[in-house]
Parts: structure tokens; C-alpha cells; sequence
């Protein structure tokens, strides 16, 4: 370096400048993020509302159900009809005016809106946490762990064996468990609860070795340890049902690329030099590949949310799957876009903090401006 | 280093899954489903009267624990009863394939219900829709001729699999108003009989009447195919019934468009939108009723008038002038005598037939399904669900004792509070067991038994119809019922007491009926769960909540008691009590129904424990919590529930306050129904319950609630050891009494000879008990299918009963072949049972044989 060159800015003037720009590209990714967000949500509404068709379907299950109350009734029963019919309706008002449907849809949509961005979950209209709350978040949050213990232990599972089975495989490229591998690799095509149906009815029914469905027995043991142990048996099917779906396509998509990786020139050359095949995949291949690797991790934590509303009815799980599924039928919006906001804002919040990590894991992304 | 970490992973994973698949230690053992039960070798007849011993001795329930677990795949049924998981099905089945396996599974047995039925609802707005379209379903020759058109039996046995029976008339098959009109409904079954050719010749009249003419197979109306809109049902086997009845359509020559969809998506065009606009012609209708109607006069003013409903396709409804008249007086239980109104329902049917609005097609059978060495009452129309004996009657046919395991679709559905709490079938089905009621209703019959009352009488106007069956009451007519001035007919929220009749009514009331209920001897010695003793301040409570949840100057104002509170005061006149040992009270109301037992039952009202109650009351004061679903919405506060949830916080601390302060609940009136040191006592021993258990549900059941565990889906019930009845007491309502009949006699019947016809009646195997018969009605129809006599049937004894038909009753049939139908009804059950027996009369000496 030139001592009698001009003089470079101070280190202070670029760590401004960097923080502006981290600062400005922050702003500019959280807003585009929230817009997508907020776009998610509003669609959600607009869709489990049918657009406002649903309050005409509420209407007329309103007026069904007041009229059937009252007429299995005993004591309505020699009631004069104009009077009777007055009371159903007085009944449907009620009920009109405890769901607001007086309000236009747009209206209701645009409060539903608010209140969910803004994170106020607000009560259910017809659903109650298992413990009776209506709060929605009681709701979501009472399922939550369900959903945790099952979806995250059988995603982790499917995430690090297919990982690493993958990289032994990539190493073993054509051996005859790699050929397994790939011929096994369409089973995926079948949907986790389909291979649940199978091993209910071998492991719960043809050999009663497992219970068919539930998260703990009935009652529950009241031990800490013969609850933990209930609970697994319980888990043991619905787990072996997802990890048997998912995990052989897996490691093929992992083999696939890490084979790529494999074979590029820098590996090629470490190998030529005689480095230790653990350096190898440690630092030739793995790190290089951790971009990818660490987004399909967090997009499968942040996965976790939804649960999987069919496996859940196959196996009566309590999770958020099954919750989703009962706010559906039910027809319960608060519930349904409480779920949804929480996980657009977890799939938000992950896919900037990705765009951070990407910055930190590999030299060669900057912000614009950088040098190139 | 790799290779160790995975033999010792491996390792782990392998001691990990012995350990899961190893049985559970806490889980209790449970009972093998025992195969066939059928057995009678000396061992078992030993154990049977060990068993016997064993009830005998025995007080409350025959079980000792009862899980609840969640299980909404009902197709898992077979299959979890078979593995010994489960012993009974809280939900129905009325799928034909789960039916099929249960009826074939020899560890399984189940019971039979009727509570749903199938019709299609036509649409008679007409002659022509708005959009000009001929609607053929308009005149009702064309709707009543598809009674004849439709095979019910098809119906029932191929598309139902044998779950469900024909039905043709708007009475269920299987409750009482069917059997007490079994002649006339036979008659008329056997008139609107399956008949295609008889059913085309009225469609082909009346369409060329309306003005359409029948060109190459296809009806046309101003030169357009006559177009005959189905709307099915996909959700259950309407879906297949839809069907059905669209082919049947398409070859009586109309052009059908079948439409199909869920039960949402078809309200919205049949029930929600304008029957005019010509968007529906049939729909495949269904109904469900959940407990046996004893009385269903109302059915033809709810059905066929526009009287039914405010809705749109009600106010499309025309009957004629006379059926109109018929539906509402029967309805408002206008007639003077029991025979009136037998009359008045006979017309109503056939006026019904006539108008066919609907067209009933079956009664479906749901089947409770249980383990073969479990037994249990189920009801009629509710199956085991809507039956309120099981808690009494639920056992092991081998042994006393154990654990019963059941499986329910759905567990704590809505908060749980005895005022205003969840109204879900499945969680009332355990909520009654926890509970213990004055009276029962049978659940074979729907007429009430009494439970914890002694005996009632029963006072009415002299011009009220009212029947008594059972011996338990006794009923008496008066010129005029006088409400005493000092009976409680109000309650004043502000002062806190009740307003009397006196006071409310200075020249005096009078009621319909009066009824005086003498509770058992030593009712109020009984205790609650909790172990307190029962105090005349809870059988007061329920009446200061009825009057004060509807009182704007309450804090307790529930705008949603509103409607049932007004139906109440239209009919309540004041009440009293007469005595406290033996507990004696007098009720006036003018609320009348055709049965005396009903009118009993509806108010007998149950005790409520203050102490529960009261923090209820605080918490809803406060804001916190609120009884009922809609009371919670408005005030943004928690439904309360007395078993789980953000609830449970809430009333321990107004228990610690209340236990402190001594609090008592409407102090001016039930500190005098208290005894001394009650408050005390009953605060001390919810405390310690609520310690135990963890809720606040005390109730004094056969059953008391042991744990509830929300978010696994179970709840515990265990067997109530103080319980006061032995344990036989309810035992006999297990089976069904459906009589059996075997109906003999003469094959051929010459004319001048009398003919007499043997039938057996029997259950199983056994004579059935004379006593319990409550008619055997015969029908004889002649060889055109006319009605040509009608009579009872003579009892033998020992279950044998007679039909004598004279010479000229012979004579008067004519040539040809006959047909002699029976219907016979028992005070058991309430389904009829039906024989037939076919024979020919043949011309004097023509049996003899030809030269």
C-alpha cells in the first residue's frame, strides 16, 4: 500500500456506511415481507369467508338451528306459530348479533384484518380450547406442543439422517444401498397418513403391539416417566408413518446434491492432494452447501406450525393439524387466520433472518454497493 | 468412532422401543372382549350365580371405573373392540360396512336405534316457476303417486344394507303414536303399497291435465322438456337414495338433472332460497330426533303447514282446509278426549298421504356398538348416547367390578356448567351419569320412571285430556284448580325473596293442572360427591336461577334465557312446598301433555348444590366467568366450566373468599333452608374436592368425576360408593322387549265356515306377560285389498292368543285371497310388532276335491 496516497476514508465512515445500507436493505426486505404478509392474510379472509358467501351459509344454519331448538323444546310446543316463529327469530338476532354478520363482510374483513396483523388473536366465534378458553391463542397454544413433540422429533429425524445418509451415499455413489436408495426414492409419492392407515392396522389390530391413535393412554399415567414412556408408544406410529414417507426421497434430493457439489473442481483438487475424506466433506463440501442446507432446516422448523391436518385425523393427535381441520368445518375465521397469521409472520421473520445468515455464511453475498 | 456412535444410537433406539412397546404399568388391565357369551356349560352357569350373588349385594353402580376416550373414526370400531382397547361406542353406526363387521365379529354385539329417518321434500310451489318451467310437483296427485312409485323396501335393504325400515307416514316406526295407530297405519301402508304401473297412470293423468304432453318417452310443457331438478345429498347414503329416485324419475319420462351437494351447499338452495325460482324439485331430505316423541301430533303442522317455519319453503305450503285445521288443533292439543285425538291423528294421516309434501322413505337404524360380555340400556331414539340409564346399567356380564373403556367422538365439545353449560350430546351422556335425576324416562317407551320420587299426583281441569299408564302417579280431574296465595310465583332480584301469588295476583289464579310430587323418604339425607349433605337450599336454587337469569335488575341477566324463560312463565303458575320430611312440593302450571308421567317429569326439577352454584354466581358478579356461551361473548369473559380451563383459577379464589367470609347465596331465603353450620361444612368439603380433583364438579350421581384430561381426550368417572339404590334396580331396561309373534291358522277358508287363527307371543322363547300387552289389533282385508274387518284378539294365556272369524265375516270376503294383518303393542317398548297371514276363501265345498 502507498503510504503518500490520498487518505482513505476512516474505518468509522465505511461502518456508517454499511450500517445505512444494512439498515436501508433491512427496511426495504421487513416492508416487502409485511406487504406479503398482509396480502396472505387478507386472501386468507377473503377465502374461508368465501368472499362474504359464508354469512348466507351462516344465515340459514342460524335460522335451522334456532327453529330446531325450539321445536324440540317441549315446553314451545302449543305455542301459537306466529309466536314461535317470532321467538326463532329473536334467537337468529341473537346469534346475528353476537357473529356481526349485520356488518358487511368488507367491513368485518378489513377489522379481521387489523386485529390480526396487529397480533390480537381475539376470541373464536364457535370454537373452545380443549380446557374451554375461547381466546384463539389459548387455543393454538394448547395445541402447540402436540405438534412440537410429533412434527419436530419426525422432521429433525427425516432432516439429519437423510443428511448425513445422503453424504455417506454421495461418497458411495452406485453401491447397492445407494441403488436402494434411489429405487425406494417414489415410495415418498404416498402421503405420510396413507403408510399411518397401514401400520394401524398391522401394529394396532392384525398384531396389537401399539395403540391405534391418541397422544397418551386413557387415562393418563400419572407418573413422569410412565407418562413419557405412553407418550411415546403413542408416537411411535405416526412417527415411523412420516419418517417412511419422507426420508428416502430425502436423501435421494440430498444425495443428488451433494454428488453435484461432489465433483466440483476444489473438491477434486483436495482430493487430489490427499486430504482426509471427514476434511473433505467438512469443509470442501458441507460448508459450502450450508446456505441451502440451513434454509431447508428453518423453512422445515417454521413447517412445524401447520402440522399435517390429515395425519393428525388418522391418528387422532391433538395438534394443530387437527385444529386447523375443526376450524375449517367449523367455519371459524378467528381461528383460521390466527393460525395463519402466526405462520406468515414465522415464515417472514425466517426468511429475513435467511437473508442475513446467507451474508454471514458465504463471503461472496453483499448487499448492493459492495465491491465486486 | 463413526461406527461406535452408531452401534451405540442403534442400542439406545433399540432399549428405547422394548421399553415403549413393553404394556404400560399404569394402565389398568383391561378386559378381553369375551367371545360369544353364548356359552351354557356348568362353569359358566356357576359363574352366573356368583354374578347374581354378587349384584345382589351390591349399591350403585356395577362398574368401577369408566374412561372416556376420544375416538371420532367410527370405522376403527370393530377392530378396537376386538383388541380388548374398548368396550362401548358412544356414537352410532350407520355405516353398512362397520355394521356388517360388527354384526360378523364374534367379540361384538351392538344395539338398535331409530332416531334418524329419510324423506324426500318436494317443492309445490306452481303450477309453473318463475323462470316458466312446468313444476309437475306442484299437484298433489303427482306427489302422493310417488308413494306408490318408490320401493321402500329396496330403499332400506339395498341402499340402507338392512340399516333402516320403510317408512311411509309422518309418525317414527318405532314411538308410541305409530304403535297406538298401528291399524291405521297399516292400513295405509298397505294402501300407498309399491305400485309403479298404479303410480304412472296418476302422473300420466295429472301431467296431461297440467297441460304437457308425453312425446317419445319424455314429458314436454310448451314444447320444452318437462326438466325435474334432483338436489342429493353426498354426505351419507341419501347420496345413493338420490340416485334411486332420479332414475325412477328419468323413466316416468321427466329429464332429470341431478345436482349434488353437501349439506351446506343444499340448504342454501332448498331450505334458504325461494322455492318459486325453480332451482329444485326433490331433495333428499333427512331429521333426526334424539329421544322417543311420545306425542307427535305436532309433526303434521310442522311438516306440511307453513305454520313450521318462517321459511320460505314452508309459506310455499297449501294443505287443504280440513288438514290445515286438523295440523293446528292437534298441535295446540285441542280435543277433549284421548279418543278424539286418536281420531283426529287417523285423518291427519291420510290427509297427509294426500298431500304428500314429503315423501317418507325409512326410519334409519343406528347401532351402538359394544363389547359381547358388556351390557346396557340404550335408548330407542337416542341409542346409547341419548340413553339415560346406562350409568345405572352398564356391566360386565361376567363379573361385577372393572374397568370400562369408552369411545366418544367428541370429549368436553363446550365448557361444562350445570345452568348453561355445554348442551353436546356426547358430553351430556356423561354428564348424566354424574348426576342423579328424580325421574327416568324408559328407554324403550320415553314414559318417565320414578328415580328418587315416591309417588305424584296429578290434578287437571276437567276438560284437559290426560292419560296415566304407569302406577307410580295417580291423576284426578277438578272443576277449577286455585292457586294458593302463598305459593312462590316470581322472584325479586332487589329485595333478594320470592313474590307470591298473593302478592303478585291480589284477586287470585288459577292453573290447568296441578301437580304434587312426594319425593322418597330421607331425599335431603342423601349427599353430594364431595361428601356434604344435601339441604333444601338445593332443590331451591334452580327456581331463584330460573327467575333471577331473567330479571334486567339481575347480575345475573342472561339475555339468552330470555325465550326459554318466557315459554316457561306462559305455562308456570306458582309452586310450593308442602312438606321437607318426607320432601313434599306442589307445582301449578297450565302446561299440559298427553301424558301424565311427562308432565311430572318436566317439572320435577333436580337439585343444584348451592355451594358449587354460588362461586358460579360470584365469578359471573364479577365478570370474570359466565354461565351461558352468549352471556360469555357479550361481556368478553370465559364460558364458564366447572371441570377445566381458565375457569378453574377463577372459582378457587372465590372459593378461598367465600370459605372465609361464610358467604351464602340470596341470604334472605336460603339461610332459612340451611341447616346450622352448613355454609361451613360445604365450603370445607369442596375445598378438600376441589384439592383432590383438580375441578369444581360435584354432582350425586352413580358416577363421580374422577379426572378430566382435556387436551389427551379422556375423562374418569368412578363408581359412587354412597350411592343409595341397589345396584339390580334398573337392570331389567338391558333388553328391548320387542314381542315375537308366530302367527298360524287355516290356509284355505271355505264360504260358510268360521275360521280361527293362533298367535304366539313371545320374547325370547318365553310367553310374553299378558300384563304387559297393551292391545293386539287384527286387520282383515278382502282380495282388493280393502279393509273388510277390524278387532282385537282374544287372549288364551301363557302368550297365546286367539282370532275368531264367524261364518258371516267369512262370507262377507268374497272369493279370492286374503290377507289378516296383526298388530300388536306392549307397555315394554314402543315399537309395534306386525304379522300377516295369507289364506284363500274358496266357494262352499270348494275344497273338496274334482270328480
Amino acid at each position: 500500500m502507498n503510504p503518500e496516497s490520498p487518505v482513505q476514508p476512516p474505518a468509522r465512515h465505511g461502518l456508517m456506511r454499511d450500517l445505512r445500507r444494512l439498515l436501508v436493505y433491512s427496511g426495504k426486505r421487513l416492508l416487502a415481507l409485511f406487504l406479503t404478509v398482509l396480502v396472505g392474510v387478507y386472501l386468507t379472509i377473503v377465502v374461508a369467508n368465501m368472499g362474504g358467501e359464508v354469512d348466507e351459509l351462516r344465515m340459514v344454519q342460524i335460522r335451522s338451528e334456532a327453529a330446531e331448538m325450539v321445536r324440540a323444546n317441549p315446553d314451545f310446543q302449543d305455542m301459537p306459530s306466529e309466536e314461535r316463529n317470532r321467538l326463532i327469530q329473536r334467537q337468529v338476532e341473537l346469534e346475528v348479533e353476537r357473529l356481526r354478520l349485520d356488518e358487511p363482510f368488507m367491513l368485518r374483513s378489513i377489522d379481521y384484518l387489523r386485529q390480526a396483523i396487529s397480533l390480537d388473536l381475539g376470541r373464536a366465534e364457535q370454537m373452545h380450547s380443549d380446557r374451554g378458553s375461547r381466546e384463539v391463542y389459548d387455543i393454538i397454544v394448547e395445541r402447540l406442543p402436540a405438534t412440537l413433540l410429533l412434527f419436530g422429533t419426525a422432521n429433525l429425524l427425516v432432516f439429519f439422517v437423510s443428511v448425513f445418509m445422503a453424504l455417506s451415499l454421495s461418497r458411495h455413489y452406485g453401491s447397492l444401498l445407494d441403488r436402494c436408495v434411489i429405487a425406494l426414492a417414489p415410495s415418498s409419492a404416498a402421503p405420510g397418513w396413507f403408510y399411518g392407515i397401514f401400520l394401524i392396522l398391522l401394529f394396532a389390530f392384525v398384531f396389537p403391539l401399539l395403540p391405534a391413535s391418541g397422544m397418551v393412554a386413557a387415562p393418563p399415567p400419572e407418573g413422569t416417566w410412565a407418562y413419557t414412556l405412553s407418550v411415546l408408544r403413542h408416537m411411535l406410529l405416526p412417527l415411523a408413518a412420516m419418517f417412511v414417507s419422507q426420508l428416502f426421497v430425502s436423501i435421494y434430493s440430498w444425495r443428488t446434491f451433494f454428488l453435484i457439489h461432489s465433483s466440483e473442481d476444489y473438491v477434486e483438487m483436495a482430493r487430489a492432494k490427499g486430504l482426509p475424506v471427514g476434511l473433505i466433506e467438512r469443509r470442501y463440501i458441507l460448508r459450502p452447501t450450508l446456505a441451502p442446507i440451513i434454509t431447508s432446516f428453518l423453512l422445515m422448523l417454521v413447517g412445524l406450525w401447520s402440522g399435517a391436518i390429515i395425519l393428525e385425523q388418522v391418528f387422532n393427535w391433538p395438534g394443530l393439524g387437527s385444529l386447523l381441520f375443526q376450524a375449517i368445518g367449523h367455519r371459524d375465521t378467528p381461528v383460521i387466520i390466527g393460525s395463519v397469521v402466526i405462520f406468515a409472520y414465522l415464515l417472514a421473520l425466517t426468511v429475513f433472518l435467511l437473508d442475513i445468515l446467507y451474508a454471514l455464511l458465504d463471503p461472496r453475498i453483499r448487499i448492493e454497493g459492495g465491491e465486486r | 468412532m463413526h461406527k461406535s456412535l452408531l452401534v451405540a444410537v442403534t442400542l439406545l433406539f433399540v432399549v428405547a422401543l422394548i421399553a415403549v412397546l413393553v404394556p404400560e404399568p399404569t394402565a389398568p388391565p383391561r378386559q378381553a372382549a369375551a367371545p360369544g357369551g353364548t356359552s351354557t356349560d356348568s362353569s359358566t352357569e356357576r359363574t352366573d350365580k356368583s354374578v347374581e350373588r354378587d349384584i345382589a349385594d351390591r349399591r350403585g353402580a356395577l362398574v368401577d371405573q369408566i374412561v372416556f376416550t376420544e375416538e371420532p373414526d367410527s370405522g376403527q370400531v370393530v377392530g378396537l373392540i376386538e383388541a380388548g382397547t374398548h368396550h362401548a361406542f358412544a356414537q352410532g353406526i350407520t355405516n353398512t360396512t362397520v355394521y356388517q363387521r360388527l354384526r360378523d365379529s364374534p367379540q361384538a354385539a351392538y344395539n338398535v336405534s331409530y332416531g334418524a329417518n329419510a324423506e324426500l321434500t318436494l317443492n309445490p310451489a306452481g303450477p309453473t316457476f318463475s323462470n316458466g318451467e312446468l313444476n309437475p310437483f306442484h299437484v298433489p296427485e303427482i306427489r302422493e303417486a310417488l308413494n306408490r312409485l318408490i320401493d321402500r323396501d329396496y330403499i332400506a335393504e339395498e341402499i340402507y344394507g338392512g340399516l333402516a325400515v320403510p317408512r311411509f307416514l309422518p309418525l317414527s316406526t318405532a314411538f308410541p303414536d305409530y304403535a297406538r295407530l298401528a291399524g291405521v297405519a297399516r292400513k295405509l301402508e298397505l294402501r300407498y303399497t309399491h305400485d309403479p304401473e298404479a303410480a304412472r297412470e296418476v302422473i300420466h293423468r295429472e301431467m296431461q291435465a297440467l297441460g304437457a304432453r308425453f312425446e317419445n318417452g319424455r314429458w314436454h310443457y310448451e314444447g320444452k322438456p318437462v326438466r325435474v331438478i334432483v338436489l342429493i345429498r353426498t354426505d351419507d347414503e341419501r347420496h345413493r337414495v338420490g340416485d334411486y329416485v332420479a332414475n325412477l324419475m328419468e323413466e316416468v319420462g321427466f329429464t332429470v338433472e341431478r345436482r349434488y351437494r353437501t349439506a351446506d351447499e343444499a340448504s342454501r338452495i332448498w331450505i334458504g332460497g325461494d322455492p318459486k325460482a325453480g332451482r329444485w324439485h326433490i331433495y333428499t331430505g333427512g331429521w333426526i330426533i334424539a329421544v322417543i316423541q311420545r306425542d307427535e301430533a305436532d309433526n303434521f303442522s310442522y311438516f306440511y303447514t307453513p305454520r313450521g317455519r318462517a321459511e320460505p319453503l314452508w309459506q310455499a305450503y297449501d294443505p287443504v282446509p280440513e288438514f290445515d285445521e286438523l295440523a293446528e288443533r292437534l298441535q295446540q292439543r285441542d280435543y277433549q278426549s284421548w279418543e278424539q285425538r286418536q281420531s283426529m291423528m287417523a285423518r291427519a294421516l291420510e290427509l297427509a298421504m294426500q298431500n304428500s309434501v314429503r315423501i317418507w322413505l325409512v326410519d334409519q337404524l343406528n347401532v351402538s356398538a359394544r363389547s359381547r360380555n358388556v351390557e346396557v340400556a340404550t335408548d330407542l331414539a337416542g341409542g346409547l348416547s341419548g340413553s339415560f340409564l346406562w350409568p345405572y346399567t352398564i356391566r360386565f356380564k361376567d363379573r361385577v367390578g372393572g374397568e370400562i373403556v369408552f369411545g366418544s367422538p367428541g370429549l368436553l365439545t363446550e365448557p361444562w356448567n350445570p345452568v348453561a353449560g355445554s348442551n353436546w350430546l356426547f358430553d351430556q351422556m356423561i354428564v348424566r351419569s354424574l348426576q342423579d335425576m328424580a325421574l327416568i324416562p324408559d328407554p324403550y317407551t320415553g314414559l318417565y320412571r320414578p328415580q328418587r320420587v315416591e309417588a305424584a299426583e296429578v290434578t287437571v281441569q276437567e276438560d284437559v285430556p290426560v292419560t296415566r299408564t304407569l302406577d307410580w302417579l295417580s291423576v284426578e280431574t277438578a272443576a277449577e284448580i286455585q292457586v294458593p296465595e302463598d305459593a312462590w310465583i316470581d322472584w325479586d332480584a332487589q329485595a333478594g325473596r320470592f313474590v307470591t301469588v298473593g302478592e303478585k295476583h291480589p284477586a287470585g289464579i288459577t292453573s290447568r293442572t296441578c301437580v304434587r310430587i312426594h319425593f322418597e323418604q330421607g331425599y335431603l339425607e342423601r349427599r353430594w360427591h364431595d361428601g356434604s349433605q344435601l339441604s333444601l337450599a338445593d332443590v331451591v336454587l334452580p327456581w331463584i336461577l330460573t327467575f333471577a337469569r331473567a330479571d334486567e335488575n339481575s347480575q345475573l341477566y342472561d339475555v339468552a334465557h330470555l325465550p326459554t324463560f318466557e315459554a316457561f312463565q306462559r305455562h308456570f303458575r306458582g309452586w310450593q312446598i308442602v312438606s321437607t320430611e318426607p320432601l313434599v312440593v306442589d307445582i301449578y302450571t297450565n302446561q299440559i301433555y298427553p301424558d301424565a308421567e311427562t308432565i311430572v317429569a318436566s317439572w320435577a326439577v333436580d337439585p343444584l348444590p348451592w355451594h358449587v352454584l354460588g362461586l358460579g354466581i360470584l365469578a359471573e358478579r364479577s365478570g370474570e366467568l359466565a354461565f351461558s356461551s352468549n352471556k360469555a361473548d357479550r361481556l368478553r369473559a370465559d364460558w364458564m366450566s366447572l371441570v377445566a380451563g381458565p375457569s378453574i383459577p377463577v372459582l378457587e379464589r372465590h372459593l378461598r373468599r367465600a370459605s372465609e367470609r361464610g358467604f351464602v347465596l340470596f341470604p334472605k331465603v336460603m339461610e332459612k333452608l340451611m341447616r346450622e353450620g352448613e355454609a361451613a361444612e360445604r365450603y370445607r368439603a369442596l375445598t378438600d374436592w376441589h384439592r383432590q380433583r383438580g375441578h369444581f364438579w360435584v354432582g350425586d350421581g352413580p358416577f363421580y368425576l374422577h379426572s378430566v384430561h382435556p387436551v389427551s381426550g379422556s375423562v374418569v368417572l368412578r363408581r359412587n360408593e354412597d350411592f343409595p339404590d341397589p345396584a339390580d334396580k334398573w337392570l331389567r331396561y338391558t333388553r328391548p322387549e320387542v314381542p315375537e309373534l308366530d302367527l298360524d291358522g287355516p290356509m284355505v277358508v271355505e264360504k260358510g265356515e268360521a275360521a280361527e287363527f293362533s298367535l304366539n307371543i313371545t320374547f325370547e322363547g318365553e310367553p310374553y306377560d299378558r300384563e304387559a300387552i297393551e292391545k293386539v289389533r287384527f286387520l282383515l282385508f278382502d282380495g282388493n285389498g280393502e279393509l273388510a274387518r277390524q278387532g282385537n284378539a282374544k287372549a288364551l294365556g301363557e302368550g297365546q292368543w286367539k282370532i275368531s272369524l264367524a261364518p258371516r265375516a267369512i262370507e262377507a270376503l268374497g272369493v279370492g285371497a286374503n290377507s289378516l294383518e296383526l298388530a300388536v303393542t306392549s307397555q315394554r317398548v314402543a315399537l309395534p310388532s306386525f304379522a300377516s297371514h295369507v289364506f284363500a276363501t274358496v266357494p262352499e265345498n270348494g275344497r273338496r276335491p274334482a270328480p
